[in-house]
């Protein structure tokens, strides 16, 4: 029999705590070999039920997932022109995607992508057309020759910025149109390079099949393009660029090598979009210097503008828009470039951020809204407001002080000159209704500055006006020197008092 | 090679990219606001004088017939017509691309996507109701060549040459006496001071844009003389005006002045090389004003330090 140990007090060795269960998460399961999670779940205790909920904090990826679904399965009912539509839609978005990248994590205000794009598509197509290079290796080509071009493009990017840059960027997306043209050995049609081989067929280009497996290429880089995205991004570069997007100062404080993250951001893309374009050359078997015309990436630009900078949704749903705008509506001619004009126009006069950048927004103007109800409910006459009722713990007081708001409020309504006038003619005996409620509510009255008549001492009906301090021990104090001849006179002149006091509260 | 043919040539495509480039910086300059709506300044004028010279023709050559002055109420006609649709353009360009968005966050980029919109717009639009078809401006100065010096110069590059100084003169000049030219000044230098020296930046703003729009609009009517007035015109005057401003600083007219003067000479001596010739005319000087942005990152003129901030 062991005997029972004895602490000192304080001395316990361990308290017995039960556990807490609110906020532990509910489900630990990962990715196999990351850290991330597949959805994000938020685990929290309901204050009302006293039960642990699951809570979805980002829907994002569903949204993501159903869009792509839906994408994905309605391809094969379309029609062909609707399935060419929706395959270009697909490439202009992995463009885009690309783009935003460059535009939004990067902050390089790029205008080379097309000019990347076509570097990529022509090695690509010149390579398979002149040297016989298999298909495959034809995006290998492409993402190189990419590479190369971005890795050439990112160096003056560290000493020009914004505009001078845009500009350089156009005028090498120029020059590679002009030296693409007069380049005869290469591109002897014009400048486009003719039958190049891919991965559709050429007995099926055209045909239903190819168009079908088209999609399927497109859909799959559009896939492959969200995922660079996301691992740019969303991963370690891209929140080393997030500090410098704030503050570069601070983030070259903090040993952040920004202009090296900024870089590495725009060869990966360019890359990317190098590959873009082998498939680019591939989709159609050709490629012409149209690529890189000022009108194509005008578009292009209105696509992300529309959509928003920056984000990956923006460039998805912008491309959506302006390319079935642009390829839906071919009937009505010139007008579909002024819709997609004044869709631009509108969205950047009414949001901040493009349409993706639309709810966001839409919130803050409510949050504003709403702040601005609650500063003007703040003008309360002592009423007690939802923020302050947490903190008194006696809510008799909250209901008694929003009662007496209420029968002030009516009371002031009340008085009128005739109402005066009864009171002076007869300051005590039987009142009308209004002028009884008046008297009853000011009786009522808390003891602290109430008034009073003093008569004073060794004169016959000559009184004072004072008011209660409230504090025991503390004397009354003289309202002012005004002495009253008779009692009534002096009832009614604390009537008045009363009556300003109330009308003034 | 013809060296003086050379020199003209120069000199007049000079003046009417310093025309254009004087516009976007001093623009840029005063209200920090990229135009890139300034092409479509430029067709649209180049299309009002066309329709001006259109109505006024029957009546002028009723009145005054194939005489001098006939002709210099042509060109009245036709110049009058372009500045006064580019200054409608410009003020049409207040109304969309900075009053409604001056104050708002990131001003540069918005009103950079709005004039942006507003150029596809009017492009489409003059696309619409004109068609694809390229017009003519009767020729304003005359046909003929004039020997002076030793040089020999169209009378339509003369004529450029010499309204491109006047007027480029008159603005200077404008923009140093005037009441409004001190309060533009006062922007360009420093925007926060000039507003809390009681100037409006809408008040500013306006005579602004309307003036470059008119610049826009005279350049066009100038450069008619040698091209065509068609929707897309405006495209190519647009680009050079840009890349002229930005190569000599934005912001600075003595550096847009000197731009213009380099890249118009290096247009016409690349143009008249005989192993390159006028298609490598945008490679050559895209790839000069390429050489320099690296060397001098903020153009001819541009100060190192944040002009703009």
């Amino acid at each position: 029999m062991t005997e029972k140990k004895l602490f000192e007090i304080g001395q316990r060795p361990q308290e017995i705590a039960l556990p807490v269960s609110g906020s532990e998460p509910l489900d630990r399961r990962r990715l196999p070999f990351t850290r991330r999670h597949l959805l994000k779940w938020r685990s929290r205790l309901n204050p009302k039920t006293l039960k642990q909920e699951r809570l979805l904090a980002d829907k994002k990826p569903l949204w993501w997932t159903i869009a792509l679904a839906l994408l994905a399965l309605s391809a094969p009912f379309l029609s062909n022109s609707a399935l060419t539509i929706v395959s270009i839609f697909c490439i202009f978005s992995a463009i885009n995607v690309l783009w935003t990248l460059i535009i939004g994590t990067a902050g390089i205000f790029s205008l080379a992508t097309l000019a990347v794009v076509g570097i990529g598509g022509y090695c690509g197509a010149a390579l398979n057309v002149y040297l016989g290079l298999p298909w495959p290796l034809m995006f290998l080509a492409g993402g190189i020759a990419g590479f190369v071009a971005g890795g050439l493009l990112a160096l003056p990017s560290t000493r020009l910025d914004g505009l001078y840059y845009a500009l350089l960027t156009m005028g090498v997306a120029e020059i590679c149109r002009v030296f693409v043209q007069q380049l005869k050995p290469l591109t002897p049609y014009n400048g486009s390079i003719n039958s190049v081989q891919g991965f559709i067929p050429k007995d099926w280009m055209l045909q239903r099949p190819g168009l079908l497996i088209g999609f399927a290429g497109a859909f799959v880089l559009l896939l492959l393009a969200l995922l660079t995205f996301r691992i740019v991004n969303s991963e370690r570069l891209g929140m080393l660029l997030q500090t410098a997007r704030e503050d570069e100062d601070f983030a070259q404080a903090s040993g952040i090598d920004y202009r090296k993250a900024r870089m590495q951001v725009f060869c990966i893309s360019s890359a990317g979009l190098g590959v873009i374009g082998a498939f680019y050359a591939q989709f159609y078997g050709s490629i012409s210097p149209a690529i890189f015309s000022l009108d194509q990436l005008m578009l292009l630009f209105a696509m992300i503008v529309i959509g928003g900078l920056g984000r990956a949704e923006g460039a998805v749903i912008g491309t959506a828009i302006v390319v079935l705008i642009d390829k839906g509506l071919l009937e009505i001619g010139p007008l579909r470039i002024l819709l997609v004009a004044a869709i631009m126009l509108l969205v950047t006069l009414w949001t901040d951020n493009g349409i993706a950048g639309a709810r966001e927004q839409f919130r803050r103007w409510r949050r504003r809204k709403q702040s601005e109800a609650r500063a003007r409910r703040t003008e309360k006459g002592g009423d007690v407001m939802p923020e302050e009722a947490i903190e008194i713990h006696d809510k008799q007081a909250i209901y008694y002080r929003r009662f007496d708001k209420r029968l002030r409020d009516h009371l002031k309504t009340l008085i009128t000159s005739e109402l005066i006038e009864e009171h002076r003619l007869n300051p005590l005996g039987q009142h009308s209704d209004g002028l009884s409620r008046v008297l009853n509510y000011f009786r009522r009255g808390d003891v602290a500055d109430k008034y009073a008549i003093i008569r004073q001492s060794g004169q016959f009906h000559a009184y004072k006006i004072v008011a209660f301090s409230g504090v025991r021990g503390a004397p009354p104090r003289l309202v002012d020197d005004k002495t009253y001849d008779g009692i009534n006179e002096a009832y009614h002149a604390v009537f008045l008092l009363r009556l300003n006091d109330l009308m003034e509260s | 090679m013809d060296l003086s043919i050379l020199l003209v040539h120069g000199l007049s495509l000079a003046a009417i990219y310093g025309l254009m480039a004087i516009g976007i910086s001093l623009l840029w300059s005063s209200i920090g606001m990229i135009n890139m709506a300034h092409g479509a300044s430029f067709a649209v004028a180049g299309y009002a004088a066309w329709g001006a010279a259109e109505v006024a023709k029957p009546l002028i050559l009723a009145t005054l017939g194939k005489t001098l002055s006939g002709t210099i109420a042509m060109a009245g006609v036709c110049l009058s017509a372009g500045a006064l649709s580019g200054a409608i353009m410009g003020g049409l360009i207040y109304l969309l691309a900075f009053l409604p968005i001056h104050d708002k966050p990131n001003f540069a980029v918005r009103s950079l996507i709005v004039t942006l919109a507003i150029n596809m717009a009017t492009v489409q639009t003059l696309l619409w109701v004109f068609g694809p078809k390229q017009k003519n401006l009767p020729k304003i100065f005359g046909m003929g060549r004039i020997e002076f010096l030793g040089l020999s110069a169209r009378y339509d590059q003369l004529g450029t040459i010499i309204g491109t100084t006047v007027i480029l003169g008159l603005l200077l000049f404008w923009l140093k006496v005037s009441r409004k030219g001190l309060e533009i000044r006062a922007m360009m230098q420093n925007p926060e001071g000039a507003v809390l020296s009681a100037i409006s930046v809408r008040w500013t703003a306006l005579p602004v844009t309307m003036l470059t729009g008119a610049l826009a609009g005279l350049a066009s009517v100038l450069l008619s003389q040698t091209i065509f007035v068609s929707p897309t015109s405006g495209a190519v005057p647009l680009i050079k005006g840009l890349t002229i401003a930005l190569l000599g600083g934005l912001g600075s007219v003595p550096g847009a002045v000197a731009g213009a003067v380099i890249i118009g000479f290096l247009e016409a001596i690349i143009g008249a090389l005989p192993f390159l010739g006028q298609r490598y005319v945008l490679f050559g000087t895209f790839l000069f004003i390429i050489a320099v942005l690296i060397i001098r990152p903020r153009g001819i003129g541009g100060l190192l330090d944040k002009a703009r901030k």
